[in-house]
């Protein structure tokens, strides 16, 4: 069974993190991350300070569990860019504090970094307004390339495809044959995937009503900095860990919002496509680099995520994951591991770590931190 | 002109656009400046939060722009306190048959207005009703309760199901929090709803400036109807008072030991993994409604016993607006 412990500040509730329902647990770890949550308030998403968050958190858990292996997210840039106004300069100040965090939190801890970037934001240029179509369009969970779009009619297709600022329209048996996938998952893959040119974004049911200053931009190739060896592609990151994981402490390091134009480290390219399709800052990408094989249709871009949000489901405390992903980087390694970020929701999913600590936030709302333990060694 | 939609009754012209800089006066008639401009989404009813009507169903949240409230500590401020001129290149366009049709197209099972006050756009939401009406989707809102008594007459003629957000009991705290002169109005228009559709009722707590006043509110609102569904926020300070220490949850909650004496259905949350958000039979203890807080996440309905809304123990009536309403997988066998 997973804990879940939910620190709401000052106040903690443990839970089964499946069914959601109050649990009891005294063991050792259980009070080590008791500990942990109740020292590092979490900030909030766009404060400055929520990067140093995940640096301090880190590092206290680090000392504490003394893991082999960490998988660390820093996210303050993305969220703050994402809807922040700021100054060129002040983004640039932003930046160089991530990589100072990073800094602090290698050399501190003594692990051996893989970093990635995320990719590129770029100034939004548009919106493409879906709400008037017959069927149903949704871009879901903050995606800015696409969106699905469901029941079309022959009006609807034609506006989508006469629209300049769309610069594809992809019919699912066309996406089903880039990507292996189940039937389950093919059931829940739109009838058509709307890609919208770099720049421009969809307004559909599921949009967040707070204005975009910038969203992700074009990232065919995203950054990989490390000393381990070479990773071609973003599946290859997985491996390139577990070859060394066994010989050295390592900590796996993703920068959200940045991409090869803005990574102030050394860098090499890292291919973070398929064809036309390449991932957006999303679980896609962070299930893609932890399994080390392809993942668009977990969550596919644009499915109708409501229909799961109302049902009874298990993980309930886990946002629109259903349930845990089975042979993750930390999962399917024997030793001692932790997460740690403030990209909530994916941390404590995706590493499958011992030991996972993330801030507890929806649509920038802050309420607190959410700790789980997966395993106990 | 004088305004009547609120008890601010701005002086409105066509250049004057009132406290709420949603209406304005064109040809001796009061008009809205930005109809049929409208955001939306899709939400569980348990998170707007209705506790007592329709659980279980879906939502089609709605919300337009303007506030006649300047709440020190408001979560939607970039939505609801912005110049409303501002923001309408960024909401939806479309007439309330369109609106009506996206409800349909998401399968929702009511309309929910919530994301700013519905007194600054009770014309459009008239207009509203009438195709809901006729599609068969009660509709629902949250307001903060300040209108004037016609208006308020007008809100319950198009509401069904309505969360009043008593935000605190004195003038005093809303004067200096809120930004209005008087809490009497709001007062007022509890009794009065409360006596004529379902209602519930929402109070942020802000701790050492409105904790003290939990006591005076229950007993308040058990004077109206001791049913009354009431639930107990904990703030998550933004705007002017982001950095605000969060509010103990232990101490609200021993400070609603009381207001439990008074009131059948009491619930504190607005906090993941919040203990308090089941429903317990007044006849008999039993929890009759279990439900999750997954905070800013919102909430939702985990178990519900009590068919035909009686309690399955003792047979004790449960307050609900409305049935249970599976989730739609449920309905169409597809679970």
């Amino acid at each position: 069974m997973s804990l879940a412990i939910v620190d709401a500040r000052e106040w903690q509730n443990l839970l089964d993190l499946r069914t959601g329902k109050k649990t009891q647990d005294e063991r050792s770890q259980t009070l080590m991350l008791r500990s942990i949550l109740k020292r590092h308030p979490y900030p909030g998403d766009v404060d400055i300070l929520s990067n140093r968050w995940v640096t301090d958190t880190a590092l206290d858990l680090i000392d504490a569990y003394e893991p082999q292996l960490a998988c660390v997210v820093y996210a303050h840039q993305y969220f703050a860019g994402r809807y922040t106004p700021m100054a060129e300069e002040q983004r640039k100040t932003m930046i160089e504090d991530v990589f100072s965090e990073i800094g602090r939190l290698t050399e501190k801890s003594g692990f051996t970094p893989v970093i990635v970037g995320s990719g590129d934001m770029v100034e939004l240029a548009g919106e493409i307004d879906l709400s008037k179509v017959d069927g149903i369009a949704i871009s879901s969970h903050w995606s800015a390339r696409y969106a699905g779009l469901h029941r079309a009619s022959a009006r609807d297709l034609d506006y989508v495809t006469s629209n300049s600022a769309i610069e594809r329209v992809v019919r699912r048996d066309e996406w089903i044959s880039l990507f292996p996938g189940t039937s389950y998952q093919a059931e829940r893959i739109p009838e058509y995937l709307l890609v919208a040119r770099e720049g421009w974004t969809f307004v559909t049911t599921g949009t967040p009503i707070r204005k975009c200053l910038r969203i992700p931009g074009e990232s065919f190739r995203i950054p990989i900095s490390t000393t381990l060896g070479e990773a071609a592609s973003i599946t290859e990151i997985r491996a390139l860990i577990h070859a060394h994981i066994t010989k050295q402490k390592i900590a796996l390091i993703i920068v959200e919002g940045l991409g090869v134009r803005d990574f102030l480290m050394p860098h090499v390219p890292c291919v973070n496509k398929v064809d036309w399709h390449y991932y957006e800052p999303g679980d896609g990408l962070y299930l893609t680099i932890s399994t080390g094989a392809h993942q668009v249709f977990a969550h596919p871009s644009g499915y109708e995520y409501h229909d799961e949000n109302d049902a009874k489901r298990e993980y309930p405390f886990s946002g629109y994951f259903l349930d845990i992903p089975q042979h993750a980087l930390a999962s399917d390694f024997p030793g001692k591991s932790i997460a740690v970020g403030n990209h909530s929701m994916f941390v404590h999913t995706i590493f499958g770590a011992d030991i996972c600590m993330e801030c507890f936030a929806r649509n920038l709302y802050n309420q607190g931190c959410l700790g789980v333990i997966h395993r106990f060694k | 002109m004088q305004c009547s939609f609120c008890e601010w009754r701005c002086e409105l012209s066509a250049d004057s656009h009132g406290v709420c800089r949603m209406y304005y006066v064109d040809r001796e008639e009061i008009r809205e400046r930005f109809p049929n401009r409208w955001s939306y989404a899709v939400s569980r009813v348990e998170s707007l939060p209705f506790y007592h009507a329709y659980p279980g169903s879906r939502s089609l949240t709605i919300g337009t722009t303007g506030c006649n409230f300047k709440c020190r500590y408001c979560s939607n401020a970039y939505i609801a306190l912005q110049d409303p001129d501002t923001l309408k290149e960024h909401i939806y366009s479309m007439t309330p048959e369109e609106l009506v049709g996206m409800a349909q197209k998401l399968n929702c099972h009511n309309i929910v207005f919530n994301v700013n006050e519905p007194t600054v756009s009770l014309p459009a939401l008239l207009k509203l009703r009438e195709i809901a009406q006729k599609a068969g989707l009660p509709m629902g809102c949250l307001t903060n309760g300040y209108g004037t008594e016609e208006s308020t007459e007008l809100l319950a003629s198009i509401f069904d199901f309505i969360n009043v957000g008593l935000k605190g009991f004195t003038s005093k705290f809303y004067r200096e929090y809120i930004g209005v002169k008087k809490a009497d109005p709001i007062l007022r228009n509890i009794r009065r709803l409360a006596g004529i559709r379902h209602v519930e009722v929402t109070t942020p707590v802000i701790q050492d400036v409105n904790d003290c006043e939990l006591d005076e509110i229950a007993k308040f609102l058990a004077s109206i109807d001791p049913e009354i569904p009431w639930h107990i926020f904990r703030l998550l300070p933004e705007y002017e008072m982001k950095g605000a220490e969060y509010p103990s949850i232990e101490l609200i909650s021993l400070a609603l030991e009381s207001a439990r004496k008074k009131l059948r259905y009491v619930y504190f949350h607005n906090f993941v993994g919040s203990d308090w958000v089941n429903t317990a039979c007044p006849g008999c203890g039993m929890e009759v409604i279990e439900r999750l807080s997954l905070g800013c996440g919102g909430d939702k309905l985990d178990y519900f016993h009590c068919q035909d809304n009686q309690c399955p123990k003792c047979g004790n009536g449960i307050k609900m607006y409305g049935g249970y309403v599976p989730p739609l997988k449920e309905r169409m066998g597809t679970a």
